[in-house]
């Protein structure tokens, strides 16, 4: 498989794969940025 | 009060460096070097991310088990170390929640291209489904709830769960489903090609560090939470004694 085969949204399973990868990252990535986002803007309690 | 590590800082920088790097060779062996599957093609390399992420979404609910455990065992006789175990359920269950959902929602989409549907009430898909809604209700009481009990509320559906966790395993062994076979300890029979087995490993392995990392990570920020509320809760008791002087 290529990069343009993996993109290819001609046929049903190439989307499908696609779509499966893409949830993934947008899941994972998205759950990761949250706790990023909830790192920095957390009051800290140094002295 | 909190003090920065730059020890754990480090640590934690290399490890998330190290967690992408896998993912990233495990891609590239799932998308670009592996042999598109004889019997499904393309759509077969789903299961390169949707058994990994099966996989661990059976095992971080026993994180979530036994810091519960210690939860329990520990809230009446050292409430700061049951506040850091109950950190550790917090955090092992929403990772639970992230890789269900995403072993249900990328094997809805594989069904779709390969059986034709959506899904099935098939006793793997519908306890794996049972689990992660279980870790819904229980982040749902978690965030919902204002009795004095929720955490151990909490705690005991962490148990129902854990209950739950070996069925899902054992679902496709006891029964005869829709979902395919085991893909690994299925016994005489099962299996995959030889040339599969980088793509999965990589990808078992690399989801697996990027897991522990989120995991710390969401540990980490609940323990920065409750010292924060333990501090504010320190300062409301300080400010009251000055107003009584």
């Amino acid at each position: 498989m290529t990069w343009q085969s993996f993109f290819n949204l001609s046929t049903m399973q190439n989307r499908h794969l696609l779509a499966s990868y893409a949830v993934v990252v947008i899941i994972q990535g998205g759950y990761a940025s949250w706790i990023a986002w909830n790192w920095f803007h957390a009051k800290g309690t140094r002295h | 009060m909190e003090q920065r590590n730059p020890t754990l800082r480090i640590i934690a920088w290399l490890w998330f460096a190290i967690s992408i790097a896998v993912l990233i060779v495990g891609f590239r062996e799932a998308i670009f070097l592996t042999p598109p599957d004889a019997a499904q093609g393309d759509v077969g390399r789903i299961f390169y991310y949707h058994v990994p992420s099966a996989m661990w979404s059976l095992a971080f609910p026993y994180v979530n088990f036994i810091a519960s455990l210690f939860y329990l065992y520990w809230r009446k006789r050292d409430p700061l170390k049951a506040l850091t175990a109950d950190a550790m359920a917090i955090a092992a269950a929403e990772v639970s929640v992230v890789y269900s959902s995403i072993c249900l929602i990328t094997g809805s989409i594989w069904g779709r291209a390969a059986w034709g549907i959506w899904w099935t009430w098939d006793e793997r898909l519908t306890s794996e489904l049972l689990l992660f809604l279980l870790y819904v209700s229980y982040l749902m009481l978690r965030r919902f709830s204002s009795t004095g009990q929720t955490q151990t509320l909490a705690a005991v559906i962490s148990i129902f769960a854990a209950i739950d966790v070996p069925i899902v395993w054992m679902s496709i062994r006891w029964w005869r489903t829709q979902h395919p076979a085991p893909v690994f300890f299925g016994g005489p029979g099962t299996g995959v090609d030889k040339s599969m087995m980088p793509a999965f490993v990589w990808n078992i392995i690399g989801w697996g560090i990027w897991g522990i990392f989120i995991l710390v990570f969401r540990f980490a920020l609940e323990r920065r939470r409750q010292r924060a509320e333990q501090e504010a809760a320190l300062h409301a008791i300080e400010a009251s004694l000055e107003i009584s002087k």
